[in-house]
């Protein structure tokens, strides 16, 4: 067996249970009430209408065994496809796929070998079944198998426990669901998307026109520089391509790029005094590094922002290159003057190369002459992040394929054979001949076939030896590349990557993530446990609003902004709290992943800080972003989604900090001039209900600037605020003695001091800080 | 706010019943700030990430070509611990006969733990989890952390390796030894207690107001995902002062090695009773080519990892309440390919040492061909015939008995499917 024999991937590639469609839907079902079991061999009376009382057949049959079980080789390209029993999944063509599927499952309920049902003999490995034993007869699948068989003839048990209709009686998802203001989504999206608090138009814009002014304010924050920062960031998290652990220009293989990778070493530095020139050059290296990571990243900001297809991110027949890294490929004579400026190390345009030519004068195989561009899939970087060795031979290339552009995570639900070991000893070749192999890698090998032409590092280099006879051939999906594609291949298999209905489907589900920091969510796992049937109509809900954003992206040409607009015109994005306390069990585990609330990460937070106080904080750029939950793209690749004690130790001292500097510099400006203090001086105190009244607006100002919330004076936050701020102020008076200014650190150090003899900006600073600490803040 | 007002709260707001993550023990750092914190048992994962070379550790072969540094007769016997003679071979670290002679009476090992998959991901999952085919099981080290204290501040540490919690406990990350000193002195200008942000009369407002917020939050409508990430956070928040404890035990000097990097704020979180659990790893042992070179380097330096942790924690005097896992992700095949490595393979070994743990042990076994031989799931003796296979969810019901979890409800969350028949009798006895 080779040892990346999977023996675990899911039976075929092409129906992974997540995308196994499915909803709740309005199609009435109704188990007819004449039973007539047929003999074997007969042909079976015309399938009984599928119409509707109960829901037994697509929450229990259905959802329980059918999408979980049948449907991974029961349907049309499945391993099953040849048998008479297929299943179709949930399509916008045929609304009646699941009365079609119930049909389907009611035909071989009733069809008897001897005085069983085929269907029950089936799921057990009986009647030569293909797939063998798929339920045990103790399991709970196949008890509601029996049931279902039962229910089918009058004469038995039909009834229905009363939980289960109880269970059943659903109400359409978002209701008791508030959803947010429109100020506040704007708040929402302009942090989230354009780092920045929403301006004095765009406000008056959906103070008049409410929800439908998103449309045109969203169209433009796609546009700002600030979206396709958080864009490269939020794809990045996705590909990892920026996490390459050795010096860039590595990307840029000896064997092609030898006279031009390092071009560094020999650029003029004339101009720079000698003295200072190696740290010029160590400079410029280090820019040029910068500025190879990115491109990968650069290549999906020029389609998005020039509203290409977001397919180009695999079809893409160029490269984006800068200045400095088009001097690494040896181009930038050629190319200068497309420049606008041609010193700026991060100006990118697209390019194509030529065909690559190695130090033994052999230039690659090239139909056109020049090299084969596919996006990311022929771009060295991807390669690199994705590496191969000797026996992984491009299968770990092959399963990122899948799943960053077709939603495929082919380790994450994985089967085993009885022993493993003992099939690696049987067989000579177990990715060819032993079948719990061969399922998975019939599919798996034949792609990672196709990047055969490229080496371990992501250079292009055939194996000297020849491609693995031991492998199913290049191809994709049952489909054989033909030897005349060879030198095209990752183009090959990308025009084949887009038109795959799984494309959309997973370029939506980035942008999801993007926007709500977690992935979408999975098919849930125990049909035994009691929440099963609520958790799967949350995981169905979210599952439909994909569906119809990947069938709108797909309309619109595969334009990105078009995912980002819906999703976050969608109830889920908008979603802002429930309208009552519901304890009902099932109506939580419903609504459990329901709402943004999403911790903001380390960049979101310097991005956030910018945005309200008009300084980053710094700390959380660097020495601090591992430690609050970031990433580095190498080791550390997947973000803290919870605070641990460690963040909640910097979230203290990021409340600490950031108020230490900004309060008492904020009463040092003109009032007009006043991020945080704009109605207020720090001479306003406590007293008569005046005097308190402009206290209480003054928070009303920080509430609505630092958390967002749009609060009356008598709100209890603002009372609780209140009481906070006088509350210091009455213990220090208490106290009698105090420093008449405030401390060195926070009153301004070498730049200025602070006079505060009433302790008011001491207390206006613990009121910010206390208000940088709550929820409001740290959350999105 | 006490903690039984707070679990009133929390059963008031129906949290206990539906919320996954502990927010019935939010308080527990905040009742313990004043005291001694979490007093142990300790538990640590030692991670050789790549797929470890069994057969040059605790498994030795020395036949059929399975091994090209040692013979057959070269195998090395210590107590009941039959391990392969290395020491010669290596320049640095820790030898497996230093090592056994050392630690070899306190060792439990598992041989012939079969998989029955090869891919780093999900044998990596499976082995931290004892669940193969399900992304939201918890690792151990993590439901431990979360029955036996997940408001600690770092509960559950992480350094690597597969880390998923299951949403039970956060997971902490501390790269660096030196930021434990900044995060121990949040409230203080750089650190320095000599000048506290505020006077401690506006800290106590801040955080009595944040108490306050919190209470009233309880009874309001709130989406069960808004309720989750207030408690988190709040709990994130109140329970990281008690990361004042670990300064006192923070080393003055870093070490150099990667594992003694990792067990100096594991152990420091320990002593100071902020920790429950850490993952602690090194990587690279995915030897698919040259394997022998490789392996020579990296398990002395494995061994040297946990001797170093054994070492210290005695000097922290919390040996005692230490307990040891040490794992990799797979095995390596018994064959070497044309690179002179070696690839995946998918069965395993495990050690375990440390409190209540009896060593000088080996269960289970490999044959000649390194296949896993059964054993008496009753007796742990090998037995071909009726024997079955130990996986990863034996060893993991044993875990879990032996860290008395077994009936916690957030076990019961993540069951194990092992028939009664199967389970692992007298495993720890």
């Amino acid at each position: 067996m080779s040892p990346e024999c999977s023996l675990m991937f899911p039976r075929r590639l092409g129906c992974h249970v997540r995308h196994v469609p499915h909803l709740m839907t309005t199609v009435v079902l109704m188990i007819v009430a004449s039973w007539s079991g047929v003999v074997s061999g007969e042909t079976p009376p015309p399938p009984a209408v599928c119409s509707l009382e109960d829901r037994f057949f697509e929450d229990e049959v259905w959802a329980k065994v059918g999408e979980r079980t049948c449907l991974r080789c029961h349907h049309s390209r499945g391993d099953a496809a040849e048998s008479g029993f297929l299943l179709t999944r949930r399509t916008s063509e045929n609304p009646a796929w699941l009365q079609d599927n119930c049909k389907t499952f009611q035909k071989m309920a009733m069809t008897l070998e001897g005085d069983k049902s085929k269907l029950l003999l089936k799921v057990t490995g009986g009647l030569d079944h293909g797939g063998g034993q798929v339920l045990k007869p103790d399991s709970t699948g196949y008890r509601i198998l029996e049931r279902y068989v039962r229910r089918l003839s009058p004469a038995k048990d039909v009834s229905i426990p009363a939980e289960t209709i109880a269970q059943y009686n659903v109400r359409p998802f978002f209701e008791g669901v508030i959803m947010t203001s429109p100020r506040r989504l704007l708040r929402r999206v302009t942090l989230s998307l354009a780092a920045r608090l929403p301006t004095a138009s765009e406000l008056t814009a959906v103070d008049q026109r409410g929800q439908e002014a998103m449309d045109s304010i969203l169209d433009g924050i796609l546009q700002e520089q600030a979206f396709y920062d958080r864009l490269k960031e939020g794809f990045n998290d996705i590909f990892l391509t920026i996490g390459i652990e050795d010096n860039a220009e590595t990307l840029l293989s000896y064997d092609h790029f030898e006279k031009t990778r390092l071009w560094y070493d020999k650029h003029d530095l004339s101009h720079v005094p000698e003295a200072e020139r190696q740290r010029a050059r160590w400079k410029l290296a280090d820019v040029y590094r910068d500025a190879l990571l990115r491109e990968p990243l650069e290549l999906i900001t020029h389609i998005v922002r020039n509203n290409r297809p977001f397919s180009e991110l695999v079809t893409a027949d160029y490269i984006m290159v800068s200045p400095y890294t088009a001097r690494g490929y040896g181009i930038f004579d050629e190319i200068k003057d497309q420049f606008k400026d041609p010193e700026n190390p991060f100006e990118y345009i697209p390019a194509r190369l030529k065909a690559l030519k190695g130090r033994d004068g052999k230039t690659q195989e090239s139909a056109t002459g020049m090299y084969p561009h596919a996006g990311f899939l022929s771009t060295f970087h991807y390669l690199r992040r994705y590496p191969s060795t000797e026996t992984n031979r491009n299968r770990l290339r092959a399963r990122m394929l899948y799943q960053h552009f077709l939603g495929i995570d082919i380790m994450q639900l994985a089967p085993r054979v009885t022993d493993a070991a003992a099939v690696a000893a049987k067989y000579e070749i177990p990715t060819m001949q032993a079948a719990d192999c061969v399922v998975c890698h019939k599919t798996i090998d034949p792609v990672a076939g196709l990047f055969q032409d490229y080496n371990f590092e992501g250079g292009v280099g055939p194996r000297k030896a020849g491609w693995y006879t031991d492998m199913f051939k290049a191809g994709f999906e049952g489909e054989s590349m033909p030897a005349e594609e060879r030198w095209r291949a990752p183009q090959w298999l990308a025009q084949r990557v887009v038109k795959d209905p799984r494309f959309p489907v997973a370029m939506v589900e980035h942008v999801y993530y993007i926007l709500f920091g977690r992935k979408v969510l999975q098919l849930p796992d125990d049909i035994d446990d009691p929440m099963f049937n609520a958790r799967r109509r949350g995981y169905v809900a979210q599952r439909q609003l994909i569906e119809q954003v990947a069938s709108r992206f797909t309309k619109e040409n595969f334009n990105l902004k078009v995912a980002f607009k819906a999703l976050i015109n969608s109830e889920f994005y908008r979603v802002d709290g429930l309208a009552v306390a519901n304890a009902d069990s099932h109506r939580r585990a419903e609504l459990d992943d329901v709402g943004l609330t999403r911790l903001l990460s380390p960049e979101q937070m310097e991005r956030k800080l910018n945005a309200i106080f008009g300084k980053r904080w710094g700390r959380l750029d660097d020495s601090m972003k591992v430690l609050y939950g970031g990433i580095d793209s190498i080791t550390v690749t997947e973000r803290n989604a919870d605070p641990s004690g460690a963040m909640g130790a910097i979230q203290r001292l990021l409340a600490n900090d950031v108020a230490c500097y900004h309060v008492a510099r904020d009463f040092r400006r003109d009032a007009a001039e006043r991020l945080l203090f704009p109605r207020i001086e720090q001479t306003d105190l406590p007293g008569d209900d005046a005097a308190n009244l402009k206290i209480k607006q003054a928070i009303v100002d920080l509430h609505q600037r630092l958390l967002g919330h749009e609060r009356a004076v008598d709100h209890p936050e603002i009372e609780r605020t209140f009481q906070l701020f006088t509350g210091v102020l009455a213990d220090v008076k208490a106290q009698g003695r105090f420093e008449p200014r405030e401390t060195y650190f926070c009153g301004g150090r070498e730049e200025f001091r602070t006079e505060d003899p009433h302790y008011s900006v001491r207390a206006w600073r613990g009121v910010v800080t206390y208000l940088l600490r709550q929820h409001e803040f740290l959350y999105e | 706010m006490s903690r039984r007002t707070f679990l009133k709260l929390c059963s008031l707001a129906g949290l206990g019943f539906a919320a996954p993550v502990d927010v019935t023990s939010l308080l527990y750092a905040k009742e313990r700030n004043d005291s001694a914190g979490y007093g142990g048992p300790y538990y640590i994962v030692f991670n050789a990430s790549g797929g470890w070379d069994t057969t040059y550790m605790m498994d030795p072969k020395g036949i059929e070509g399975i091994n090209r540094l040692y013979k057959d007769e070269e195998i090395v016997t210590i107590g009941k611990h039959r391990i392969a003679p290395i020491k010669k071979h290596i320049e640095k670290g820790m030898s497996n006969e230093d090592f056994f002679a050392k630690y070899g009476p306190e060792l439990r090992v598992l041989n012939g733990m079969d998989l029955s998959v090869n891919n780093h991901s999900p044998c990596a999952r499976y082995m931290a989890t004892g669940k193969l085919d399900s992304l939201a099981y918890p690792t151990f080290p993590a439901l431990v952390a979360a029955c036996h204290g997940s408001a600690a501040p770092l509960a559950f540490l992480t350094f690597g390796n597969y880390s998923a919690t299951g949403n039970l406990v956060p997971m902490s990350r501390v790269p660096y030894l030196q930021s434990l000193n900044l995060l121990a002195k949040a409230d203080s200008v750089e650190g320095n207690e000599r000048a506290p942000y505020h006077d401690p009369f506006v800290s106590d407002r801040i955080e009595r107001a944040l108490e306050q917020q919190f209470e009233s939050r309880v009874g309001e409508a709130r989406l069960p995902r808004v309720e989750r990430s207030q408690s988190m956070l709040y709990s994130a928040q109140v329970n990281s002062k008690a990361l004042q404890r670990v300064v006192p035990f923070i080393p003055k000097e870093v070490a150099k090695e990667r594992l003694a990097q990792q067990a100096d704020i594991a152990l420091a979180s320990f002593k100071a009773g902020v920790c429950v659990s850490a993952n602690l790893s090194i990587g690279q042992f995915d030897s698919h080519n040259n394997n022998d070179p490789d392996q020579m380097k990296l398990i002395p330096e494995f061994l040297a990892g946990i001797d170093y942790v054994m070492r210290k924690s005695e000097d922290l005097q919390i040996r005692e309440k230490l307990i040891v896992i040490v794992q990799s992700e797979m095995g390596r095949t018994p064959t070497y390919n044309t690179g002179n490595g070696k690839d995946h393979w998918s069965i395993n070994s495990i050690m375990f040492l440390g409190m209540g743990i009896t060593g000088d042990l080996v269960i289970g076994a490999t044959d000649e061909k390194q296949q896993a031989v059964p054993i008496n799931p009753q007796s742990l003796a090998l037995d071909k015939e009726n024997g079955i296979r130990a996986r990863p969810e034996h060893i993991h019901l044993a875990l879990r008995e032996f860290a008395g979890i077994q009936d916690h409800p957030f076990s019961k969350q993540f069951p194990l499917e092992v028939p009664a028949k199967e389970k692992l009798q007298s495993f720890w006895n």
